[in-house]
């Protein structure tokens, strides 16, 4: 159907919500408590619009099209309204910008320049309230700055269900608290990138950095098989100094979630949120041949030789690994011919009190990459009987299993350092997901891409190269 | 009942409010009439013929309110909003204690021109007295099967059930009012959708005050043509006014709309106290835009005459100040009431009614500037019409009618620090 807005004839779509129809066409009716994955609840009035025969100015956001429409979003009563409805969250809004972590990317902020009075016109003392109040372990919350649009209190009894979160007391007292004893919520971090204010902030990222000295990388979450989109955000190149050293330069600051209708909507579960956590865990900085320091090449050499030599290699695939270096594996394997047995396994798996499984994001599979795993080399498991057949068996990932590999000698390629499952032959050093690019295919064998954030370090090897050097 | 009078008929005594007295003045004979005589649809035609209009204050239609409610609906509720919390208004509150059946017969009547089988009852937190024989009431009521199933032998069933307030006036508000009734927190809707679409518990819902639903029964025995017969043309019947302030028999009055609101003052509360010369009259509960003494001159107490004055009829209390009061602190009084009563959900009435009740509290601490004036005036502008209910506009219409209409006295606090009148004013 056709509605006009601002004298322009747009195509809207019957039941949609005004202030959808008008981004869709480019107009930003500016709003602080819409969001379109959380019930409406009209409260900021900032999107109030004039509407053709309607005396009233209307919310945006709680108004469905209707042929004929007509609305006015640049009326000077319109800009009165926004211009007042700035002043009132201003009133008693601390301005404490310059040390708050959401300054740069704040939408208060963002429409105090744009919508907003150049001088308060208050004199009175700002009303005070609860600063940095630590609302769980993961999150601060600092009712001063915040403006009660709501949308926290939506997302935890509307999404994640918790209920977490509610507002109490009454007009000018009212402020958002902790409505429930527990704040176990697995998907709680999500109201940090809600809130249209600095009023709920990342217990982990506060004070960490600016956010314009930050950019995002495109990534995916490796923490189960939904494989959620992710911006993973580091320092900008011309922020990056030699002052701060290496590792501030270089390192993961914050994940967010990145919409992605296809695959995770426009939520991410905490662990999602703790990608960056899951990446600075202690790398394998240095190849080892026999259990000794090597080189690279001395390494490969060594694992290569024994790959031809072996009577009967076996391989474990890792899921945590992406498509195209599947791919190169399988080049390799095929180069290695049938002598070579290959299995597959599940790299990692829930950890304890971590949620399993629910019916929102996610999933008992704790690897991205099991879809494609399967796709290329089946679902064989190895087994203890199994393992006995092979005088050679080459490990690909984090070694968290327990099965017992016999007499066969091993050769390791893992990024991190964890426990190996014996003395392995040989180790060689990966790339981390950080440091390559690649697709994941998530449950349902959606393709997800993801970014190199940073280069790889020196020691470390790219799974691809590494397979088409091992090649005999 | 006496044919001009729907409520003070009665002489009121320790028993008046009883079923036996109810009933000995005629009571249920209305809802008799309606459960044999009539079918629902010509109940309803009677309460539109009868231009009952709402007198919770927003004087909307009856019988428009009712035609909205699609009465094939699975369910459809009755809801008797009796959260009266407006400042110098306390008509309901007479009903309730004095002639509950009344109510009760009024409700049982809608009920059945409505087809509502569970009716509510929200009665304010702090009424303890209109509880009690509200209460009472119903329980001689069930007993007498008036409230019940097969009521009056017929096959028309209807309950009424009872819910406290928690001391909110925002309730008071239909949507919030549905809010707090389902057990949520008492925050007003977005609306659209109506109560009438989607109301309590997402069904068909009418809201309606304690006064008109206690009108209904009138109407129904003597015929809408009847009422609409009563008091003014546009806007007939006769109203409950409750007048308090500075008269000398502050009490509620029943008189016919179209009533001199001078007459009301000057014959029926006695003048005013001590005698001294009026200064403002607040026509229609404390949100209604205050009137000076030469501005009452010629008003009659229905909605044209009033909005003509620019004020509003309002819930129909009266609040009488007589001269030597400092209208700086009756506004402070006013804006504090709001600002409390606010509840907080959007932004122009949250953060502004508390900006403006911390104006007038600083201008009557003696330290206001000039530059105060300007934002009162600006403030209530950004509030009215922008908020999700009424309450915006209820907290900034005193704010603007005062400032407009004694501002000299608003000035002179600012300038001396002190107020125009000062002293205690009954001496």
């Amino acid at each position: 159907m056709k509605i006009t807005i601002n004298n322009r004839s747009i195509e809207a779509r019957e039941g949609e919500r005004l202030i959808d129809a008008a981004l869709r066409h480019g107009i930003e009716i500016p709003h602080f408590c819409y969001h379109p994955h959380l019930p409406v609840s009209g409260n900021c009035r900032m999107c109030l619009v004039k509407v053709e025969n309607v005396p009233k100015l209307m919310p945006a956001c709680n108004m469905h099209v209707a042929a004929n429409l007509k609305v006015d979003t640049a009326a000077p009563e319109v800009a009165r309204a926004r211009q007042m409805v700035m002043q009132f969250l201003m009133l008693n809004h601390p301005v404490d910008c310059g040390i708050c972590d959401k300054a740069g990317e704040c939408r208060l902020q963002d429409y105090e320049f744009e919508y907003g009075v150049p001088r308060s016109r208050s004199l009175e003392p700002k009303h005070r309230k609860r600063k940095l109040h630590v609302l769980s372990e993961r999150i601060q919350l600092d009712n001063e700055r915040c403006i009660l649009c709501s949308r926290c209190v939506r997302f935890t009894r509307e999404v994640s269900k918790s209920n977490m979160l509610g507002i109490v007391e009454r007009g000018g007292h009212a402020m958002v608290d902790r409505a429930t004893a527990s704040v176990d919520d697995a998907y709680s971090d999500n109201v940090i990138g809600l809130c249209p204010t600095g009023a709920l902030l990342s217990t982990d990222f506060l004070y960490k950095s600016r956010s314009w000295f930050l950019e995002p990388v495109r990534s995916v979450c490796t923490g189960c098989a939904r494989g959620c989109s992710v911006e993973v955000w580091r320092r900008k190149k011309e922020w990056q100094m030699r002052l701060l050293g290496e590792e501030r330069n270089r390192s993961a600051y914050r994940i967010t979630a990145l919409p992605n209708p296809e695959v995770n909507g426009p939520w991410i579960c905490n662990k999602g949120f703790d990608l960056h956590k899951v990446m600075a865990r202690e790398r394998v900085s240095s190849a080892q041949v026999g259990g000794v320091p090597a080189s690279v090449d001395q390494a490969v050499d060594r694992a290569k030789n024994m790959l031809a030599e072996a009577n009967s290699p076996a391989a474990m695939v890792s899921a945590q690994a992406s498509n195209e270096e599947l791919d190169a594996f399988a080049a390799l394997a095929k180069a290695l011919g049938p002598r070579l047995r290959i299995y597959v396994r599940e790299d990692c798996h829930a950890a304890p009190g971590e949620v399993v499984e629910d019916n929102l994001l996610i999933k008992a599979d704790k690897n991205p990459n099991s879809f494609g795993v399967r796709e290329r080399f089946g679902s064989t498991r190895l087994d203890a009987a199994a393992a006995s057949q092979h005088d050679l068996i080459l490990i690909w990932g984090e070694w968290q299993e327990s099965v017992d590999l016999g007499a066969a000698t091993v050769i390791h390629l893992t990024a991190f350092a964890a426990a190996g499952p014996q003395k392995p032959g040989v180790l060689i050093p990966l790339s981390t997901l950080f440091e390559r690019s690649g697709t994941f295919s998530n449950f349902e064998g959606k393709h997800n891409r993801f970014d190199a954030v940073f280069a790889k370090p020196e020691f470390a090897q790219h799974a691809t190269d590494l397979f088409a050097r091992l090649a005999p | 009942m006496t044919p001009d009078s729907v409520f003070h008929n009665f002489a009121v005594t320790n028993t008046s409010h009883s079923l036996e007295a109810y009933r000995a003045r005629g009571g249920y004979q209305a809802l008799e009439k309606a459960l044999t005589k009539l079918a629902p649809s010509d109940v309803e035609r009677e309460v539109t013929q009868s231009g009952l209009r709402g007198r919770g204050g927003a004087n909307f239609p009856v019988g428009a309110k009712w035609s909205f409610v699609n009465k094939k609906s699975p369910v459809v509720y009755l809801c008797c909003n009796a959260d009266e919390g407006e400042p110098g208004t306390f008509k309901d509150r007479w009903i309730l204690e004095h002639t509950p059946h009344q109510l009760i017969e009024g409700m049982l009547i809608a009920a059945y021109a409505l087809n509502v089988r569970h009716a509510f009852i929200y009665i304010r937190g702090e009424f303890d007295l209109p509880l009690r024989r509200l209460q009472s009431a119903l329980e001689e009521a069930r007993t007498a099967r008036l409230v019940g199933e097969q009521i009056l032998g017929s096959s028309f069933a209807c309950d009424i059930l009872v819910h406290r307030g928690a001391g909110a006036y925002v309730c008071g508000e239909e949507s919030s009012l549905l809010n707090s009734l389902e057990g949520r927190k008492g925050y007003p809707r977005n609306k659209p959708p109506f109560p009438a679409v989607r109301g309590l518990y997402q069904a068909p819902t009418v809201v309606n005050n304690v006064e008109t639903l206690s009108d209904v029964p009138w109407i129904i025995a003597r015929g809408g043509a009847a009422y609409a017969a009563l008091g003014n043309k546009a806007n007939p019947g006769t109203r409950l006014f409750g007048i308090s302030g500075h008269v000398k028999k502050p009490a509620v009055y029943e008189r016919p709309t179209g009533y001199p609101l001078k007459r009301i003052i000057f014959e029926d509360a006695g003048g005013i106290l001590g005698d001294k010369p009026l200064k403002a009259v607040i026509p229609g509960g404390s949100s209604t835009p205050v009137l000076t003494a030469q501005e009452i001159e010629n008003i009659t107490l229905d909605a044209a005459s009033l909005q003509q004055a620019g004020s509003m009829l309002g819930s129909g209390g009266i609040i009488v100040i007589a001269e030597g009061t400092c209208m700086v602190r009756v506004l402070h009084v006013l804006t504090r009431f709001y600002s409390h009563e606010s509840c907080g959900q959007c932004t122009p009435c949250r953060e502004g009614t508390a900006w403006m009740n911390d104006i007038v509290e600083r201008i009557g601490s003696g330290k206001g500037v000039r530059a105060d004036l300007e934002n009162l005036q600006n403030i209530p502008a950004g509030i009215s019409g922008n908020t999700l209910c009424a309450l915006g506009d209820a907290a900034s219409m005193p704010v603007v009618s005062f400032l407009k209409k004694f501002r000299p006295e608003f000035e002179y606090f600012i300038e001396h620090g002190r107020s125009l009148h000062e002293g205690r004013l009954e001496a």
